[in-house]
């Protein structure tokens, strides 16, 4: 055997992988040829390598305590996959609850901040809805709770209305009574504290629209379930708070250079969950996401649109082309559950089956085709009665 | 660890676990904790986040195992949850290669060694996992299978999801790249 040879098959010859008959042959070349001895010990070599730092015995003796810590957690405590888009009902509470509130809160803060220096009645806590026995709605509550009084208000709004500098003696006064009927009410939940939080968490992700798969869940639920926890149902978009008299107040009257720094903030704040909902638009019945990373006119947007006009044998060739140029294996696993959705919807449920098994294979444990199976049936049982999205 | 479930294959351990034996789950841990960790470790590339995925992994399972067939092998299942596991989490966190390449690796244990031993050894231990990381995430999946798992090209093929002469090359490009990056960090030489 020439040297040639035996490189070709020290690898396998190392890793013990080399038919015996073979095995035997590079053996007895490896005894008389130094330099394919020293190519063996290299491998020996880069197999130390690939020793992986051990953490230590303290590490190990939590860490199973830590995995059924984690299991508990998850068994027993409010399941945040609850948020997640299971059925579908969740995430149309979203469509509306989410904007609904970040647009109440815009307008209470527009009517809170743009009736201080103008000298007119503080919109905010008039005595009709302040003597109340208790708010019964987000903006009521909102317009109730003073941010300042017990410490809860969202940060900036103290400052935005100290770089005012007005400090006059009426809105002291008025801080004084919202104070006063802030101790009234029950403690308020704060639906503004919550879009703050989100807008934060929000901005600290950087375009962060390409979540990975494995992590995705996570990120939806850090982005949904604050606002699906405490949001209340839609707030009637009226000025409730404003007494009769007092001129309509709109987003110029009045604010001054601090309001209006509030007022972009919220607008910041509500921005992302807006854009949260035109993604949500592109939700499947599998609860994917996908043309979220789709650009205006690709494949997938195609796929997606013409499959909302249940034309599933042209959205299916636009979702294999959308795959074919998303070689991502986050864009693979949503987009092969999609097409497996397209198939079924034209019932060709073993190709279908074909796919998901594919899926299953590449992917262990998908979320994306965890939720599809649970809504396969439906789909098999009304192939076309239903858009795939919308 | 019960001493009755100490012989059990992990197929039936799992159907235990399943019934809601936590004894039998937590056998499971311990029986595979170790190999997660490192799998995940290699599809990560550093200590914190493969300590993330190691329990993501478990957690996993655990919620999975009700769907888990018995008679499908429980390594090879177990080892893709990890790997998709650890390689979730390097995505999420951007880490890996960059972070263990700057000397992030933690130490790995060692049997009491002398002081001078030890920084050698510490010093040497830094490069290798600094070589590891520093390979693309498929080619350290099967490094790890093979070199510290001791897995067969079959068995890593199957927890791969690629065909077995793919592991034989990409085995080989690990440890050219590995020696190479070896040769590299000790001065090139060697």
């Amino acid at each position: 055997m020439e040297c040639r040879e035996t490189q070709t098959l020290l690898t396998a010859f190392h890793d013990g992988e080399l038919p015996a008959v073979e095995r035997v042959r590079v053996e007895e070349h490896l005894r008389g040829c130094p330099e394919c001895a020293a190519r063996l010990a290299d491998l020996a070599r880069a197999d130390r390598a690939a020793g992986v730092p051990d953490p230590g015995p303290a590490y190990w003796d939590r860490f199973n305590a830590r995995v059924m810590d984690r299991v508990a957690r998850e068994a027993d405590g409010p399941r945040v996959t609850v948020l997640r888009p299971k059925g579908g009902w969740v995430r149309q509470q979203l469509r509306y609850l989410v904007p609904a509130a970040a647009a109440a809160a815009l307008v209470v803060m527009v009517v809170r901040y743009g009736g201080i220096d103008s000298g007119a009645p503080t919109p905010t806590v008039p005595p009709a809805v302040s003597e109340r026995a208790a708010p019964d709605s987000a903006g009521e509550r909102m317009a109730k709770a003073d941010p300042e009084s017990d410490g809860q208000g969202w940060p900036g709004a103290g400052a935005g209305r100290d770089a005012t500098g007005s400090g006059s003696q009426a809105r002291a006064t008025k801080k004084a009574e919202s104070r006063a009927d802030a101790r009234r009410v029950p403690p308020p939940v704060l639906a503004n504290e919550r879009l703050a939080a989100v807008s934060r968490e929000e901005r600290d992700r950087p375009a962060d629209r390409s979540v990975p798969e494995g992590n995705e869940e996570a990120s939806r639920d850090r982005v949904t379930a604050p606002a699906a926890i405490g949001v209340p149902s839609p707030p009637p978009m009226t000025f409730r708070g404003a007494p009769a008299g007092s001129p309509p107040v709109t987003a110029a009257d009045g604010m001054t250079q601090g309001s209006q720094a509030e007022r972009k903030k919220m607008e910041r704040a509500a921005a992302p969950m807006a854009e949260q909902q035109g993604a949500g638009k592109a939700t499947s019945a599998s609860g994917m996401r996908v043309a979220k990373e789709a650009s205006p006119g690709s494949p997938c947007e195609l796929a997606r649109a013409l499959a909302e006009r249940e034309r599933f044998r042209e959205a299916e060739a636009a979702q294999r082309a959308c795959l074919a140029q998303n070689p991502s294996a986050k864009a693979q696993e949503r987009g092969l559950v999609f097409l497996a959705e397209l198939l079924d919807r034209q019932a060709r449920f073993a190709e279908a089956d074909a796919v998901i098994t594919d899926v299953d294979r590449q992917f262990p444990q998908s979320r994306p085709l965890e939720l599809y199976r649970r809504q396969r049936p439906t789909v098999q049982r009304q192939p076309t009665a239903v858009p795939v999205t919308r | 660890m019960r001493a009755d479930l100490e012989g059990e294959k992990d197929e039936r351990l799992a159907a235990l676990a399943a019934g809601g034996d936590r004894d039998a789950f937590d056998a499971l841990v311990t029986r595979h904790r170790q190999a997660v960790y490192r799998l995940c470790w290699s599809a990560a590339g550093n200590a914190a986040d493969a300590d993330d995925a190691a329990q993501e992994t478990f957690v996993r399972v655990h919620r999975s195992l009700p769907s888990y067939d018995p008679a499908r092998p429980f390594g090879p299942w177990l080892r893709k949850i990890a790997w998709n596991c650890g390689l979730s989490v390097r995505r999420d966190g951007n880490s890996g290669v960059q972070r263990v390449a700057e000397g992030d690796a933690p130490e790995a244990i060692d049997p009491a060694p002398g002081p001078e031993e030890a920084a050698v050894g510490s010093e040497e231990r830094r490069q290798m996992a600094g070589a590891l990381a520093g390979l693309p995430a498929e080619l350290r999946m099967v490094m790890v299978l093979r070199a510290v798992e001791g897995l067969s090209y079959a068995e890593i093929a199957l927890a791969a999801g690629i065909p077995a002469g793919t592991v034989m090359s990409r085995l080989s490009r690990a440890r050219k790249r590995l020696l190479a990056a070896l040769g590299a960090r000790c001065g090139g030489g060697s």
